[in-house]
């Protein structure tokens, strides 16, 4: 912090001392005054140091401490403590309204997290962007990463300490858990029990050792929702321990997926598209994926070969792929002949790239299928190359299955008098037929730490509001092990706690502080002391990564007789259909459905919003005379829910996918009675799939909000694909010069070869697998509003960038390609000479603009755009904002306001911020990135200066895959499309 | 007034029925054509009443409009038009009668034109206003749109874009209803006159008065008036041809299947003209039949009529057909598809066959006289070539557009209560203006139809130039 010196600050209880950072360098937080620039007029009542107190204790500084005591002592009451923040003297030269800072820092999901920068303006977080430095994430992020600031800014959020009604303050609260915890102490606490998250936080783990240390007899349980042990327990039976199993993608050539969406979901699924969308070029180095799948997921529709099957049929696939690999014992051959062949040939493809090949597993099949990935890298002798074993990250917080069950025992038994819940809503997640909800109500003090109240703060006597990751000191692991330091960027915008702090608590250590606690932890772990620890600490804040941290490669040996013995189980049988679970795109296992973001985040597949149908294919459909949209009964094992149902292309016959984490009973009005309770019919044993679904079909019709109703091409040249060997013959190549080159207009081309900058944008297909990161980076960037179901089935959603899903071929089993469309920015553009009173205008760089203030809301211009990018604002969609909510918005964006129309920019505040720099530097603009680019873990979106001929954008612009969308209309698009290339199997043709 | 009908019925089936039936006196025309004025029919009260009530309707159609947006319409995403360009253009279409069968006509020395044309231009006035509603409306932001459509010098030196058909619809719609509103009030003066001097109560000789500007009827005021009306016609005449072929440009101009289409500036002013007539059939066969102007309005008007609504009708056909022609010759498959599929096979594929039916077919029973004369068909072929009029424009605006180039924006069109409650709310409007007009001006031109007679009487224009 520029302007401060290293005060010794009083060190009274809640004042813990604050060490700051070495002068310009803005490596700490900041409060939101001082950012704005509000705090300069209070500041500069003291001068520098007055504020200091000296070594001796003067008269003036007596009554200074017994003034500030006194003002002081109430004040603990109503805050839980926090690093004392001391306001800039000065301002400091650099910080400016508007001025953009950024913080590294990292965000977990179910203990992996990933890096990532939050830009900062006047004091707020704004944006945020993955952290280029990161190994995981490589400067992309998800769209759970990005929709994490609409939840910082949610006004639901839980707020404040309460127990049994009644708010406590954070001394309060520091007292009572230390009488429960002094409580504890005399029977080793075998009556308190912690059921926590998965994290693999060092922070945290330490904590918990130190309380296992006080509390040997305590219940450590870890649970998550969407996270069973059957990878663990896989590798348990291969290995004989569990490990973590790591894929590397870039030197992989075939890749066979058992039900694994790898390109999507948590973990490493950034890098995992990165470095899987890097040989989606036509080439000898392109690599070729098969996969077998009931849902069409991201990672099957990004398939050369998508081999649907269901759940409990990969298990089979699995072992006639193994068999013919000769990694296991006796090859059985499969009933349906052409999965029979399909196993031969994706055995001999896997086995004709020895080493540079990769057979990868699903979280949700069962450990006997991982155990056989297990065998089958190994007998490729992948490990090594594609694949490395590391030692498990989540260490204490590795999450089970049995957690619960566990738990809900001991309840039972009447042995937990004080549990603490740090899990993310157990009661509305537990397995169906667990009453948590009733035996949670038992426990006298049942502490539920939570960002939200849910389902289960109902149940707890005790509710903790959490911090938001924004807000908090911490640390976090990536699946790989490289350490971030998770950073604030914001003061608590409500009264909240710490997790960190949580723990302490109970270590009556809970005042330190969750900084302290943080440095003092890095310091042991260092070794290092003052200055020297000082400025490694400040490089790991700075960098967002703590170098060194990462996991070794661990060399496990296979027991192949175990996995054979594994691999013997019997499919699980029974009469009726197989349902099916999943994770949801949008609010993962439900924690997000308060996310309006996410809500409205189209499913990539069938670009349903607000919803989870049961998906089924449309053969089963037909065959239980069910129509889309159409309710139907689900029963499984005695349970029902009542669920619509919906075709997708090339789902597996005769199962029903459901998402979880719809259909709340509770949260705010964006989650509640959104879709359908999928954990009804989830028991712990079938966690993912289960056999013996009935499906009755019902008299309701539901109207599902779709953004996309349409998935034919018709037979247009839209979404080019093309097989990569006709490509390598040159076919394709005569179909795309038709979709490119000049074409006759009646406008006069305008030459924009004088001009400094000529923007442009490239969009690769191959490489784009629908993951809709950048859907919400456009949102986040752009202040682009919700609108809510009912409207997006009006078709008012208000996306600037669309991912379209096409599919072609047969219904059941079809191909499928994605296309991101955003504004084209013609350089002829329709929508210019129709807008009677020049609202959009072309930027003489070539941008197509649109002049809000100007707009009066004819909507010709959206008419008249044969891409229909735009996007009208039909009401006023915002309403009265919070106020807090108001820091969300993207202070370089206008809000626009009802009536007028909107539309993708090319992020042209971007453009003016780079040039502004630029300027001030006596350069041209060397870099800038659109929000979507950014995002984008698959580099598929590629934005730039087209008259720099060395630019990225201009080279790709010269592809030969290049073409235009809709190319014959002579609309000169500067957004370009590169044609997918598929790289299908000949012997499967 | 009884019309010897007797003389009517008794005459060569081969001859022309005259255009003023049983030679009344100027008094009996003058007694006539007032009374509906000066001595009014308890029915008007409860038709206007009805319309007044649906007249409320618009008002809070536009009102909820404004206050909470276009999102009250069922407009979205791609349909970014609806029900309120669908009735701008059917009312502006509607608007054609008028001007035509006064100015046309008077330039062509049609004597048949002299009953129904103060008729047919209150109607056009009328129409027109409704159409004036809603490009005004239709918009996001109607409290800027009122004034940034138009060219004027403003301190931030934005015009607005004149390559846009927008911009050339706001000059041609306000240009047609200025001129078209000139133009009636002329050819009122001296009826206005005539009722300030037969008006029993001070208010009307005062209210009449002031309109009439002080017609004496000297042959100085008659010299003047006959150079002005005959000006104001000539000035009309184009923009009868304009008006709608700008409103077509809207389209034309753009590049949507559907839309893109050289054929729409006549195709437009035919279909125009033939729902201009159409609703000048609808308004004047209830009309003459309450007001008993059988005499005045006589068979043959009704007729004459019906065989433009023939030649029109055929005129639209020939433009539904080369649409089609041009969508297979043009080779576009986007063209190609909106034609030969998404309308005929397509969600909106009925509202397609019933533009077909009311507007092709409908009009070709006219060939026979039995058809042009017959007084209930006339009717309900009158309103249905109206309905096939809107559906053509619903057909034209929501069915391009919610097809278009990339089937991932395809959508759907429903209408809301606003939107129907708007349109509803106009045809009452339209309908309280036109009793207004019926119970407060005379409907038909007296002058002209007492010119009409004595040139009958005289034998100088017997049966009235040809038909």
């Amino acid at each position: 912090m520029p302007s401060m010196k290293t005060l010794p600050i009083l060190q009274d209880h809640g004042q813990p001392q604050r060490l700051s950072g070495k002068p310009g360098q803005r490596s700490l937080w900041q409060s939101i005054q001082e950012l704005e620039g509000r705090s300069s007029g209070r500041a500069g009542e003291f001068a520098a140091g007055a504020a200091e107190v000296p070594p001796e204790l003067s008269r003036r500084s007596f009554l200074q401490i017994l003034g500030a005591s006194a003002a002081l002592a109430g004040l603990g009451a109503c805050q839980p403590p926090r690093e004392k923040i001391v306001p800039y003297v000065k301002d400091p030269k650099e910080d400016r309204p508007g001025k953009r800072f950024h913080y590294a820092t990292a965000l977990a999901l179910d203990g992996y997290a990933t890096g990532l920068v939050l830009a900062a303006s006047d004091g707020r977080p704004v944006k945020v962007e993955g952290n280029p430095l990161h190994p995981t994430n490589q400067g992309a992020s998800s769209a759970w990463d990005q929709a994490a600031l609409l939840d910082l800014y949610d006004p639901q959020r839980a707020k404040g300490i309460w127990r049994r009604g009644q708010p406590l303050s954070w001394r309060g609260f520091l007292a009572e858990v230390q009488k429960l915890a002094r409580a504890h102490d005399a029977d080793g606490g075998a009556k308190l029990a912690f059921l926590v998250a998965p994290d693999a936080s060092p922070l945290l783990a330490e904590l918990r050792r130190r309380l296992s240390t006080r509390f040997p007899r305590a219940r450590f349980l870890a649970w998550a929702p969407a996270t069973a042990d059957h990878a663990a327990e896989g590798a348990r039976i291969a290995f004989g321990r569990p490990v973590d199993m790591h894929l590397r993608l870039d030197p992989a050539r075939v890749l066979l997926s058992l039900d694994a969406d790898f390109l999507a979901g948590h973990g490493e699924s950034l890098r995992l598209t990165r470095e899987f969308a890097r040989h989606r070029e036509p080439g000898a180095e392109m690599n070729r994926l098969y996969v077998a799948e009931a849902a069409m997921t991201v990672t099957g529709a990004a398939a050369d070969h998508r081999l649907r099957m269901r759940p409990s049929e990969v298990a089979g696939f699995a072992r006639a792929v193994a068999a013919h690999l000769g990694a296991l014992p006796g090859a059985e051959a499969l009933e349906d002949p052409a999965r029979d062949r399909a196993a031969r040939v994706v055995a001999a493809d896997l086995a004709r790239n020895r080493g540079r090949s990769v057979v990868t597993a699903g979280e949700r099949q069962p450990a006997a299928v991982h155990a056989l990935a297990h065998a089958m890298n190994a007998a490729l002798g992948n490990v090594g190359t594609t694949v490395v074993y590391t030692k498990p990250v989540l260490g204490d917080a590795t999450p089970t299955a049995a957690a619960l069950a566990e738990l809900a025992k001991a309840i039972q038994a009447g042995q937990v008098d004080t549990l603490v819940v740090t899990a993310w809503n157990p009661v509305y997640a537990a397995p169906a037929g667990l009453d948590l909800g009733a035996l949670l109500a038992k426990v006298p003090n049942a502490i539920y730490h939570s960002l939200r109240d849910d389902e289960t703060s109902r149940r707890c006597s005790w509710r903790v509001a959490a911090s938001h990751p924004f807000e908090s000191w911490g640390d976090a692991r990536a699946r790989d092990g490289s350490v971030s330091l998770v950073q604030p960027v914001i003061a608590p915008l409500y009264e909240s706690v710490n997790a960190a702090d949580l723990f302490a608590a109970f270590l009556e250590q809970g005042d330190k502080g969750a900084f302290q606690h943080l440095r003092d932890y890095w310091q042991a772990r260092s070794g290092l002391q003052g200055q020297a620890f000082q400025a490694r600490w400040e490089g790991w804040l700075t960098r967002g990564l703590v170098p060194g941290t990462a996991e070794p490669a661990d060399g496990p040996a296979l027991n192949a007789a175990a996995v054979a013995a594994a691999a013997r189980s019997p499919a699980p049988k029974g009469e009726g259909l197989e349902l099916a679970l999943a994770p949801s795109y949008g609010v993962f296992d439900g924690r997000f459905a308060t996310n309006a973001w996410l809500q409205e985040l189209p499913d990539p597949i069938t670009k349903v919003t607000w919803d989870n149908p049961a998906y089924l294919s449309e053969a089963t459909a037909r065959r239980l005379g069910l129509a889309d949209g159409q309710v139907a009964t689900l029963t499984l094992q005695g349970r029902s829910v009542q669920a619509p149902v919906a075709v997708m292309p090339g789902h597996a016959d005769d199962c029903v996918t459901l998402a979880l984490g719809y259909g709340r009973s509770d949260g705010s009005a964006t989650s509640k009675g959104v879709g359908v309770d999928a954990y009804e019919l989830r028991t712990a044993p079938d966690a993912w799939f289960a056999v013996g679904l009935g499906v009755a079909p019902g008299k309701g019709k539901h109207k599902f909000a779709v953004t996309q109703g349409h998935l034919s091409m018709e037979g247009r040249p839209l979404a080019l694909d093309f097989d990569a060997q006709e490509w390598a013959h040159g076919h394709g190549g005569h179909e795309l010069e038709a979709q490119r080159g000049p074409v006759p207009s009646a406008q006069p081309p305008v030459d924009y070869s004088k001009e400094d900058y000529k923007w442009g944008m490239s969009v690769d297909l191959s490489r784009c697998t629908g993951c809709n990161a950048c859907v919400v980076a456009c949102q986040e960037e752009n202040n682009i509003p919700v609108v809510g179901a009912e409207q997006v089935a009006k078709g008012r959603n208000m996306a600037w960038l669309r991912i379209d899903r096409y599919f072609a071929g047969p219904a059941a089993d079809p191909q499928t390609v994605g296309q991101p469309v955003m504004c084209q920015h013609c350089e002829t553009a329709p929508c210019e000479y129709v807008c009677p009173v020049n609202a959009t205008v072309h930027s003489p760089e070539g941008l197509n603009e649109m002049v809000y203030n100007r707009c009066v809301g004819t909507r010709y211009c959206s008419n008249n755009c044969p891409y229909k990018v735009r996007r009208f604002n039909f009401l006023d969609w915002r309403g009265e904002v919070p106020a807090v909510q108001t820091m969300l918005f993207n202070p370089d964006v206008t809000v626009r306001s009802r009536g007028v129309m909107e539309k993708c920019t090319y992020c042209v505040q971007r453009i003016e911020r780079a040039r502004i720099d630029a300027r001030v530097a006596g350069k041209k603009i060397e870099f800038v990135q659109s929000a979507c680019q950014q995002a984008c873990p698959a580099e598929a979106i590629v934005f730039g200066n087209l008259n720099d001929k060395a630019s990225k954008v201009a080279r790709l612009q010269e592809d030969a895959r290049r073409y235009d969308l809709l190319h014959d209309l002579g609309t000169r698009p500067r957004t370009t499309y590169l044609a997918r290339i598929r790289n299908p199997n000949p012997d499967l043709a | 007034m009884t019309p010897p009908a007797a003389s009517a019925v008794h005459r060569d089936p081969l001859a022309e029925t005259p255009l003023i039936l049983g030679h009344p006196s100027d008094l009996q025309v003058n007694d006539a054509l007032l009374k509906p004025i000066l001595d009014p029919n308890r029915g008007w009260k409860v038709l206007a009443g009805l319309a007044a009530a649906g007249t409320g309707l618009l008002v809070l159609g536009i009102t909820v409009t404004l206050a909470r947006g276009i999102g009250m319409w069922g407009n979205n995403q791609p349909v970014g038009w609806g029900y309120g360009i669908i009735n701008f253009v059917w009312w502006i279409g509607i608007g054609h009668a008028g001007t035509l069968i006064s100015a046309i006509l008077l330039l062509f020395q049609q004597k048949w034109r002299t009953s129904i044309n103060r008729f047919a231009e209150a109607m056009t006035i009328f129409a027109v206003m409704q159409a004036g509603l809603f490009p005004l409306i239709h918009t996001g932001r109607p409290w800027l749109a009122i004034y940034w459509l138009f060219p004027y010098p403003n301190t931030m030196g934005i015009w607005p874009n004149f390559k846009s058909p927008l911009i050339w619809d706001v000059f041609a719609v306000s240009t047609y209803f200025t001129i078209s509103l000139l133009f009636w009030f002329i050819g009122l003066i001296p009826d206005l006159a005539a009722l300030r001097d037969s008006a029993t109560s001070r208010v009307q000789r005062m209210a009449y008065g002031v309109f009439a500007l002080g017609w004496r009827g000297s042959a100085r005021h008659w010299h003047h008036y006959k150079i002005a009306y005959l000006i104001l016609a000539a000035l009309s005449t184009p923009l009868v041809l304009s008006v709608h072929s700008i409103v077509s440009f809207d389209f034309a101009v753009s590049q949507l299947p559907g839309w893109h289409t050289t054929i729409f500036p006549p195709y437009f002013v035919a279909g125009a003209v033939l729902s201009g007539f159409a609703m000048v059939l609808t308004l004047m066969i209830p009309t003459r039949k309450a007001f008993r102007f059988e005499n005045l309005v006589t068979e043959r008007h009704l007729e004459n009529m019906a065989k433009v609504m023939l030649v029109t009708s055929m005129i639209v056909s020939y433009g539904y057909l080369l649409e089609n022609f041009m969508a297979w010759y043009g080779g576009s498959a986007y063209e190609a598809h909106l034609f030969f599929k998404t309308r005929l096979t397509g969600p909106y594929a009925p509202i397609y066959f019933m533009m077909i039916a009311f507007n092709v077919l409908v009009p070709q029973t006219f060939w026979w006289k039995r058809a042009r004369t017959s007084l209930t068909w006339l009717f309900i072929a009158s309103i249905l070539v109206n309905v096939g009029m809107w559906a053509e424009r619903f057909v034209i605006i929501v069915v391009s557009l919610h097809r278009d180039f990339l089937p991932s924006s395809w959508g759907m069109f429903f209408p809301t209560w606003v939107d129907w409650s708007i349109y509803i709310g106009t045809i009452s409007f339209f309908s309280l203006l036109f009793l207004l007009f019926l119970r407060f001006v005379p409907s038909v031109a007296i002058s002209e139809v007492k010119e009409l007679n004595h040139e009958m009487r005289h034998g100088q224009a017997g049966t009235g130039g040809h038909a």
